[in-house]
């Protein structure tokens, strides 16, 4: 019994790991990790994703220098950011999460004020993949992927939205705020090292 | 009153001293973007300041502990930190989501951390007039 329990755990855990990597972005092999826990309905994480994120991809993830993993941290206060959060794990089986996590941060406004999370995701996938998210959003599995980030940011004590995490070294440096410029210059910094 | 004098001095140089290891233990950089996260100064000084706030805070800090040109460094103490609590303040009106960065990282504004400036504020102006005063009390004993 204890094996199977054991057993239980562990291919949960593989589960959720194997979740957060389909919500990744880079090589896993960079030299530098940024872990950011963020939320849909969040108007600063929207604001990251818009002007910090996007940047920090082009300039360096895709470049090989930073590993992104993007970490649910759907925050209670706000009412339809948990639905989101596990429309977007859901999308990232299907390969979609960069795009539907796109509509969700420019269409935040609408959504979080008349709650249809599933319209906004729905409008970017094709019959057949909104099929399939619909399916997963329901799934206990995803839901518990979501629950699982929101553990491992309390874990990390992230206690607001956004909150991005640096690895470099083995080090961890916690990122305040989101001006790219000093970012940039802090990236540039360690990779000089 | 020279006792009560010596308690905050001595309590607001730890803080001080308190708050420029936790700076200057982290890349200034982190700190300047933090300073950039308030939206009140441009880049370049939200830059500068991360460099040279740190080491202020150090130098008022051991001037605190050592009680050398107590009026100054007890006004720059309290200018230092009615600038910081005006900040903070304005930030939590304005619901930014913002890290404090008083004391290192992680620390979002809010109500404990308004009522903790606005206290060690409190302290610092006693800490002023006490100065003041005390400056006063010598002078008048010595004509």
């Amino acid at each position: 019994m204890r094996k199977i329990v054991t057993a239980f755990f562990l291919l949960l855990a593989a589960l959720c790991a194997w979740g957060a990597q389909l919500r990744s972005r880079g090589s896993s092999n960079a030299p530098i990790l940024i872990d950011v826990y963020s939320d849909f309905q969040c108007p600063a994480c929207k604001m990251l994703y818009e002007r910090t994120l996007g940047p920090l991809a082009y300039d360096y993830v895709e470049k090989g220098k930073v590993y992104l993993v993007h970490h649910e941290f759907p925050l209670p206060m706000h009412a339809h950011a948990m639905e989101a959060a596990c429309y977007a794990c859901a999308a990232s089986r299907v390969g979609k999460y960069e795009q539907v996590s796109d509509v969700l941060f420019r269409q935040q406004e609408i959504w979080a004020a008349n709650g249809k999370v599933d319209e906004t995701v729905c409008s970017i996938l094709t019959p057949a993949e909104a099929k399939k998210v619909r399916a997963l959003a329901k799934d206990p599995a995803i839901a518990a992927e979501v629950k699982q980030d929101i553990q491992a940011g309390q874990t990390a004590q992230v206690n607001q939205t956004p909150t991005m995490i640096l690895t470099y070294r083995a080090k961890q440096y916690r990122i305040p705020g989101g001006n790219y410029d000093i970012l940039r210059r802090f990236i540039d910094q360690l990779l000089s090292n | 009153m020279r006792n009560v004098l010596t308690v905050l001095r001595v309590a607001l140089a730890i803080v001080f001293l308190y708050a420029a290891y936790t700076k200057l233990r982290q890349p200034w950089l982190l700190f300047a973007m933090s300073i950039d996260a308030y939206q009140i100064l441009p880049e370049w000084a939200a830059l500068t300041l991360g460099h040279i706030l740190p080491w202020l805070e150090l130098a008022l800090g051991l001037l605190l502990a050592t009680g050398f040109a107590l009026r100054y460094s007890a006004v720059g103490a309290t200018l230092l930190l009615g600038l910081f609590f005006a900040v903070m303040l304005r930030a939590y009106a304005l619901g930014m989501k913002i890290d404090c960065a008083c004391f290192g990282f992680g620390e979002a504004i809010g109500p404990a951390t308004l009522a903790r400036d606005g206290i060690l504020l409190a302290l610092s102006l006693s800490l002023t007039i006490l100065a003041f005063r005390s400056g006063q009390i010598l002078a008048a004993s010595q004509t």
